[in-house]
Parts: structure tokens; C-alpha cells; sequence
């Protein structure tokens, strides 16, 4: 596949992770108001919550490989933010593997905080990018943190798939935390099937 | 009762590790979104740096005389009052384009394509010039370096075209020397010369149209 391909797929896999994430956070503050949505909103949180972990981990380790082709053989060195956005988004790799395998929902407040940090040097990035003169007003002719190296479908660089990534990762250990905290009420599955033996 | 007890632990069990359909859909997804890119994208990538819009954009340069000091950060510029080097070479149509002294003053301006703040100055200062054109007199030379094609907003041919760019441009060669022989050091880059050929002023950075039209003056040795 050729680097065109593959940032290709990549933006698109960013697409999704940006449509899972605002789904959740549409079901979730529309459940708020609806009673309809907050029960379907509970029902995929049930589904999702116990692969949450797993989710999560393999959110970071595709992120993880698009950073590393980008570098490797894409030949796209990363600028000091690129190398910040990393420092947050390796870490979660393992973490969240082997809190998956171990089912040690526990990490899950840690692992968002490390996220978020990277979620929010992702969005400062992407505004740079938009406003190259907060960095300075010269382009350093080596590797400026302005310069768009990628930009797909009119708007994903970089930075903003990395942004969906960390956002998606949020987003499931949310929801892998919150199941942990309020363990659910029986489901609508559950009762159909207790009432189907009484 | 007896039938009870299984169900409710597969159900459990389930509940414990989620709906079957989870990981395949993820599979699916990462299938279909495989198979959108092989079949709607192209499957190489392009060649780097040489021809696009069907014109060359890089060019052999030849560089004669003493290369200019690099810029500095701060402090003052060693350069100021040194004679240019003479760079001789072509656009990217291949009309011979050569920076030397000819007796007349100049303003040389070096950018780069993929360089955001060379990409918010051109179209600044295309909009002055056809209002405010330079003194008479003075000359105004654009060179185009340090082309990379993956860096993005790729050709520079096209790009300088699409914004209005009338002055002549000098297609650098693919290691700039026109670039190292004029001390750049970072993008855009101003360098004002006196009709002696002498170094008057480099700058580098962004600018507003009052400094740009403050550096023509001083090529005229109005400071």
C-alpha cells in the first residue's frame, strides 16, 4: 500500500472513532432529556463496558502504528508535539493491554487522565496548525510543529487523528469506569429470561 | 427450575464478556474501510519533487561569488554591506531567471511551499503590489526552495500561479543553493539589495505590507 493509501485508511479509521465518540456523548446527554436514549444508551454501554478495556488498547495500538509508519516509513519526522502526543499515547499501549487482560477496570481513571493530557496537547497541535503565528512567525526550515504533513478528507492532519484516537480512548474507559462504579441493573435481557422460567 | 440455572449463567457469562457481534463488527468495519481505500485510491505515490502541473519544480542552479553568512537569530547581520552571490538558472517553465548584480536594486524573497506563514505572505503582498507596485526601479525576485513533496500544498508552480504571483521566480535547485548561497535560515525570507549589490537589509518571517514596502525603500538607500 502506498503512504497516500494508508493515511488514507487511517483518516478513515479516525472518522469512526470520531462518530463512536460522539455517539456516546450524543446518547449521553440526550439521555438526559429521553428516557428512550437513555435506555439505549444503557444497553451499549452494557454491551461495550466488559470489552471496553480491550477496545481502548486497540484504539492505542493503531494509533501507535500509524505514528510509527508515518515516522518509519512514511519518513515524516515528528516535531516536539508529535513527541508529547507519543509520550501519552505509547504508555497506553501495555497499560491498557494488560489491564484488559487482567480485567483491572481499576486503571481506567488513570489511563483517561494520561489521555486526556495527550487529548489536550492533540487539540493545541491541531490549533497550531490553524494559527501557525502562536508558534512564531518563521518557518524553521527542518521541522515545524505548523507544517501539515497529511490532511485527508479537507481536515484530518495528524494531530486531529490523534485527537480522535485519544477522544475514543476517553470515551471507552468512561464507559469501562462507569460500569465498573454503578454495576448495572438487570437487563432487559436478564428480566425477559428470569420471567420466561418463572 | 433445573433449566433455569444454566441459562442465567450463559447469560452472565455473555454480560461478562460482551456481545459476540462486538470485535466482529470492529473486524467488518476495518474490512470495509480496507477495501473503500484499495478500490477509490490510488496505489502509489507520487514522484517527489521534480515535475507536476507539467512543469519542473526544481532547477539546476549555479551559484558564482561568495555565499552570504547564514543569517543570525539576534545581533547584527554580518552580511549587510557583502556583495551578493550571483545565482543564475531558470523558473519552472525553464525561462532563464539570474540574481546578480546588474546594477540595479532588488528584494529577494525565499519561500517555501509546504511553509504556512510563506502560504498567509504571498497572497498579502501579491494583493499590495497590484495596488503599490515597487519603485522604480527596483526589481523583485522570488525563489521557490526547499521543495518537498509530502510536506503538502504541492506544486509551487501552481500554487504561486493560483495566488497571483507576478514576479519572477527562481526554481532552486533540489539541495537550494540558491538558498544556502543567500544565508537562508528559516522561511519566508527577505533579502534587500542596494543597486551596488550590496547587502542592505535580510529578514526573515512574516511581515506587514508597510515593513515589505520599508525594505524596497531601503534598496534605494532611503532608510
Amino acid at each position: 500500500m502506498s503512504v497516500d493509501q494508508v493515511s488514507l485508511f487511517l483518516a478513515l479509521l479516525a472518522v469512526v472513532a470520531e462518530l463512536a465518540t460522539v455517539t456516546a456523548l450524543g446518547l449521553w446527554i440526550g439521555g438526559r432529556f429521553s428516557p428512550a436514549l437513555h435506555r439505549l444508551g444503557r444497553q451499549a454501554a452494557e454491551a461495550v463496558a466488559p470489552q471496553a478495556l480491550a477496545l481502548a488498547a486497540t484504539v492505542a495500538t493503531v494509533c501507535l502504528a500509524g505514528s510509527l509508519y508515518f515516522s518509519e516509513v512514511a519518513h515524516f519526522p515528528p516535531c516536539h508535539l508529535c513527541w508529547l502526543q507519543r509520550f501519552c499515547m505509547y504508555p497506553l499501549v501495555p497499560i491498557l493491554w494488560i489491564a484488559a487482560w487482567r480485567r483491572a477496570g481499576r486503571v481506567a481513571p488513570f489511563a483517561a487522565a494520561v489521555a486526556f493530557v495527550g487529548a489536550c496537547i492533540s487539540t493545541y497541535h491541531v490549533a497550531l496548525e490553524h494559527h501557525p503565528e502562536w508558534e512564531s512567525s518563521v518557518c524553521d526550515p527542518k521541522n515545524p510543529c505548523t507544517l501539515i504533513w497529511v490532511k485527508r478528507l479537507g481536515y484530518l492532519t495528524i494531530p486531529t487523528m490523534a485527537l480522535s484516537g485519544f477522544a475514543l480512548i476517553i470515551t471507552l474507559l468512561v464507559v469501562s469506569g462507569a460500569a465498573r462504579a454503578h454495576p448495572s441493573e438487570p437487563s432487559d435481557l436478564d428480566r425477559s429470561d428470569a420471567h420466561g422460567h418463572h | 427450575m433445573a433449566t433455569t440455572k444454566p441459562k442465567s449463567g450463559a447469560v452472565a457469562a455473555a454480560r461478562k464478556k460482551g456481545p459476540p457481534w462486538l470485535w466482529l463488527g470492529v473486524a467488518g468495519i476495518v474490512v470495509v474501510l480496507l477495501a473503500v481505500v484499495l478500490i477509490f485510491s490510488g496505489g502509489s505515490d507520487k514522484k517527489k519533487n521534480s515535475t507536476a502541473a507539467g512543469v519542473e519544480q526544481t532547477r539546476p542552479v549555479t551559484v558564482t561569488g561568495t555565499a552570504l553568512p547564514e543569517l543570525p537569530q539576534s545581533g547584527d547581520d554580518p552580511a549587510v554591506g557583502k556583495e551578493i552571490p550571483e545565482a543564475k538558472g531558470a523558473s519552472f517553465d525553464g525561462t532563464p531567471v539570474d540574481i546578480r548584480n546588474d546594477g540595479r536594486p532588488k528584494l529577494i524573497l525565499f519561500v517555501a511551499h509546504w511553509c504556512p506563514h510563506c502560504q498567509r505572505e504571498i497572497p498579502l503582498l501579491a494583493g499590495y503590489l497590484k495596488s503599490h507596485p515597487l519603485p522604480a526601479g527596483v526589481d523583485l525576485y522570488t525563489v521557490s526552495t526547499a521543495v518537498n513533496q509530502p510536506r503538502g500544498n504541492y506544486p509551487p508552480s501552481a500554487w504561486l500561479a493560483e495566488k497571483g504571483w507576478k514576479a519572477p521566480v527562481l526554481a532552486d535547485s533540489d539541495d537550494g543553493k540558491a538558498a544556502t548561497a543567500f544565508g537562508l535560515n528559516a522561511f519566508p525570507y527577505f533579502v534587500a539589495v542596494d543597486g551596488s549589490g550590496k547587502v542592505v537589509a535580510r529578514t526573515t518571517g512574516e511581515i506587514t505590507t508597510d515593513q515589505f514596502a520599508a525594505l524596497a525603500a531601503k534598496t534605494l538607500g532611503n532608510r
